[in-house]
């Protein structure tokens, strides 16, 4: 479903985040990319995702080929397949939970009711229903990142991906992320965790643990 | 189909503008004073030049002037009777009239002389004829010229110091009610032989020959047989007066135009430096933003909007501040710049007159500008790398 | 040469279009010569954005350019008052030779740049982006008509001399004189009449018929059916007067500036029938384009028949 061919990504500056680099996913797996900060796990995402193009080699997504789009159709495409989930969670914070939730959303130009259905799903699923109006940066941490997921999931996305998704969480707050991260599995998402948090790594619901290193599979 | 407009970007934008207040409400400030500042000047203009046009509507169709060492000069009151002959020519009139300086009260007054029994080219004074009668050594004055007199204690009489320094007293026989156009606000009327007294004319001599015409279209050809028969004389007729104010106004407020569009144009430098300058935080935002799904022209047309919503809305505030300014409080200071300081024109109050095409000039010099001048910092904007947020 | 507020402005305007216009000019001659969507170069990525850029500019310059035409037309008129002689627009336009070809190249370009914004669109929607150096080329093309529209305007503005007596619209529209006009006001009503319904007839079949190249050919003819037929014969029940001929007039105020109505509604109509037989839109957006066309110029027949009928109803008589 996912494939990376022979891809290299190198930075303005000559740093070089992946050198060749060959993967694959397939439909409904969930796979950690294991490895410490500046191995190029998180460029593998932003490959996946469309967010930049690899400077050698080609990703190729559902059939797709992700880095040859021009960036309005990889866009086009994220917004339609991609849900992602990031170490920060990046809510834009002075906006409210429900703001925030139905933000990319936004440019679909929905009906009304469309609107209302799903993010009503999402309030529900996240358990934020009473929280809606309030501004992202009034909320506890473990909130945060409840916001975060709904707003990843609020576009039906076949595929997560998620960048250090519990590098600011303490221990409850990560056993809670992977329960949600066990409801989307459920839903036959296709996951992939960037990360080097030892929690995920004897994960039973875990398909693959991949080791990044260097810019190489190690 | 879509809808046209994506409402929630516009609330999206709305929320953004919100979210900068203070730099936001800075711009909306500039932006509104400065149209407030242009349409004021306009407005006031505006109502000047519909004075003029009145004022002018009630002039004669072809004015004859002697000139002498290229000044204006007093002309033979016959030549009057001699046109009368000519075709097409329905009435013309030798006329007696000029300023006289007022010195207690620093005032301009305008004297107007006048026959009893034949009429005038002036329909202002052949009206005023009909209610009114005048004797030798009598004037009739406007209320306005009344009041004046009263606060010098001329309630019965009036003495005109004539230039051979002697004086000449006039009674005040009557008031007529101020004529609306300000420009007849201080008019006096006496008959013509008292005028030429006091402007030390001849018997037989006029300021200038107003000629009246029977058929409009045929000012043009009239004015030259005048022409031909008085080459060193000079033929002005109606329109020429009015192109010619015309060509004054737009002149004086293209001034103004021309210092508002430097204060503009400095204002676009501005923002253009402000747009282009992003904190890091408007960084991440817009990142997470094209993350998340929001395409390059989601983006842009977001930051569209929020330029649209503060020109639009800085330009209609403007536009009601500089009502307020001019036709409620009748455009304090900025008044002064347009009439000469006079103090019987104190109490002009503008009268209302809107031109559709100073609104569109307005809106063209600020929302599309504003816009424009935003494209290539939104632009920027727009197409930041979006895996900044990933690092 | 005339100096007023509203001239200015167009001075402005216009300065700020040439700028923008040629950084979108600058940009299109290196999309057309570098442009590969294969290609995965820092250059590629660049000219990538710059092209989001371009679009936006031609986007912004057109829909500040048309309501921009209705105050050039509106200042025209204004001018008039300034003009010796002039009554209406088309004393100013007839005092100055750059100022007939002026008016048809901002006709043109109004059409094109509309065009190309539809273009923009369809090639934003694939893809492969099947028309990207094409659209780029075209702009190339339209920018030297937009740098000579700005010239004309200049030196039309420049020339006019507000000091020498123009002919009115009275003169320059008049059964009498020689000119070209006068030869289309001798030919009988019923001419015009079977001109104008036939053609918009013609129109309504060729729309069941749903062949897009002759709808959009008849679309053309179409606007020139329906100005000369304004000018000739129509124009003359707006005005209730019989020699009165002019396409100026009908934008004052006199009038209710029922002349913004109409010219807006044969652009949008003729536009959205024109446009399908330049470019090969998806069959849905065809039909919708069709649509549109017809409902525009529907409402324009109907204004102009309003006019023409409402006249004979009043009066029991035609002009």
């Amino acid at each position: 479903m996912i494939e990376l061919k022979n891809v290299s990504k190198e930075y303005e500056g000559g740093v070089k985040a992946l050198n060749r680099v060959s993967l694959k996913f397939t439909e409904g797996e969930v796979v950690v990319l294991k490895g410490m900060s500046g191995s190029g796990k998180s460029s593998i995402l932003s490959l996946i995702a469309g967010l930049c193009k690899p400077t050698e080699g080609e990703v190729v997504v559902d059939g797709k080929h992700i880095s040859k789009l021009a960036d309005h159709f990889a866009t086009s495409f994220r917004r339609e397949n991609i849900g992602m989930i990031f170490q920060k969670y990046n809510l834009i914070v002075d906006l409210s939970v429900q703001e925030n939730i139905l933000l990319p959303l936004v440019p679909l130009n929905l009906k009304n009711d469309e609107l209302e259905k799903r993010l009503n799903r999402e309030l529900e699923r996240s358990n934020l229903v009473s929280k809606k109006d309030i501004q992202v940066k009034k909320l506890s941490g473990g909130e945060q990142q409840r916001c975060a997921i709904a707003r990843a999931n609020s576009n039906n996305p076949k595929i997560i991906l998620a960048d250090e998704p519990t590098a600011n969480l303490d221990e409850k707050l990560s056993l809670e992320f992977i329960a949600s991260l066990c409801e989307m599995k459920r839903e036959n998402r296709t996951i992939i965790i960037a990360t080097h948090d030892p929690l995920f790594f004897d994960l039973d619901f875990v398909d693959r643990i991949v080791e990044v290193g260097y810019g190489k599979i190690v | 189909m879509s809808r046209v407009i994506n409402f929630y970007l516009l609330s999206y934008s709305i929320g953004s503008l919100k979210r900068e207040k203070y730099k936001n409400i800075f711009l909306f400030v500039v932006i509104s004073l400065l149209v407030a500042l242009l349409a004021s000047t306009f407005f006031l203009s505006n109502a000047m030049k519909s004075e003029y046009n009145t004022l002018i509507d009630t002039y004669p169709d072809i004015v004859l002037q002697n000139q002498k060492a290229g000044v204006a000069a007093t002309i033979e009151s016959s030549i009057a009777d001699k046109l009368l002959l000519l075709d097409g020519v329905k009435n013309s009139e030798a006329r007696v009239y000029g300023s006289y300086y007022f010195n207690h009260a620093d005032s301009e007054l305008t004297i107007i002389g006048v026959n009893m029994f034949t009429p005038s080219c002036s329909s202002f004074i052949n009206d005023l004829m009909q209610k009114h009668s005048l004797h030798r050594g009598e004037i009739l004055v406007s209320s306005n010229v009344k009041n004046l007199f009263n606060n010098y204690y001329y309630k019965e009489y009036f003495n005109f110091i004539k230039s051979d320094g002697s004086l000449k007293k006039m009674q005040i026989d009557e008031v007529f009610k101020n004529s609306k156009n300000f420009f007849n606000k201080n008019t006096l009327v006496m008959l013509k032989s008292d005028a030429r007294d006091i402007f030390d004319y001849k018997e037989y001599e006029a300021r200038d020959i107003a000629i009246d015409v029977a058929n409009r279209d045929e000012v043009v050809s009239i004015a030259l047989k005048i022409k031909r028969l008085y080459p060193h004389m000079n033929v002005i007729t109606k329109e020429d007066l009015q192109v010619e104010y015309e060509n004054l106004y737009n002149f004086k407020s293209g001034f103004f135009l021309t210092i508002f569009i430097i204060s503009f144009f400095t204002f676009f430098i501005i923002i253009y430096d402000k747009l282009s300058g992003l904190n890091g935080e408007k960084r991440r935002e817009i990142g997470i933003l094209k993350a998340i799904g929001w395409r390059v022209g989601d983006v842009l047309n977001a930051k569209l909007y929020e330029g649209a919503i503060l020109s639009l809305s800085g330009y209609l505030t403007g536009i009601i501040l500089a009502f307020v300014y001019v036709y409620l409080l009748n455009a304090p200071l900025l008044k002064n710049i347009f009439l000469y300081s006079n103090n019987l024109l104190k109490d002009y109050t503008i009268h209302l007159s809107v031109e559709y095409e100073t609104l569109a000039l307005l809106f063209f010099l600020s929302v599309p500008i504003y816009i424009v001048a935003t494209i290539i910092p939104s632009w920027k904007i727009a197409t930041l790398d979006a895996d900044e947020v990933m690092r | 040469m005339i100096i007023s507020p509203e001239v200015l402005t167009i001075y402005i305007i216009d300065a700020i279009f040439i700028l923008f216009a040629s950084v979108a000019f600058v940009i299109s001659v290196r999309i057309v010569k570098n442009y590969d969507v294969n290609a995965t170069t820092a250059l590629q990525y660049e000219l990538e954005k710059k092209s989001y850029l371009v679009a936006t500019i031609i986007r912004c310059l057109f829909y500040i350019k048309v309501p921009f035409f209705l105050f050039f037309i509106f200042i025209l008129n204004n001018i008039s008052f300034v003009l010796p002689g002039a009554m209406c627009g088309a004393g100013v336009v007839n005092s100055s030779s750059a100022a007939v070809p002026l008016l048809f190249l901002k006709l043109l370009n109004s059409y094109l740049f509309a065009y190309w914004i539809l273009l923009d669109k369809d090639d934003m929607s694939i893809e492969s982006q099947p028309y990207i150096k094409q659209k780029f080329f075209l702009y190339l093309l339209f920018y030297l008509l937009l740098i000579t529209e700005i010239y004309l305007e200049f030196s039309m503005f420049l020339n006019i001399d507000i000091t020498s007596v123009v002919d009115c619209c009275g003169v320059i529209f008049s059964h009498t004189d020689g000119s070209y006009m006068a030869q289309f006001f001798g030919l009988p009503a019923s001419f015009y009449i079977t001109l104008f319904y036939g053609n918009f007839a013609l129109l309504l079949l060729s729309y069941l018929v749903k062949s897009r190249y002759i709808f959009a050919l008849l679309n053309l003819i179409f606007v020139i059916v329906a100005l000369l037929s304004l000018i000739a014969f129509f124009g003359i029940y707006i005005y209730e007067l019989p020699t009165h001929h002019c396409p100026f007039c009908l934008l004052q105020s006199e009038y209710n500036y029922v002349g913004y109505v109409l010219y807006s509604l044969l652009f949008l109509g003729t536009f959205n029938g024109v446009v399908i037989g330049l470019h090969l839109f998806s069959v849905d957006v065809q039909k919708e384009k069709m649509r549109y066309s017809l409902i525009f110029l529907m409402l324009y027949v109907s204004t102009i028949s309003y006019y023409f009928l409402g006249y004979y109803l009043k009066n029991s008589v035609w002009l």
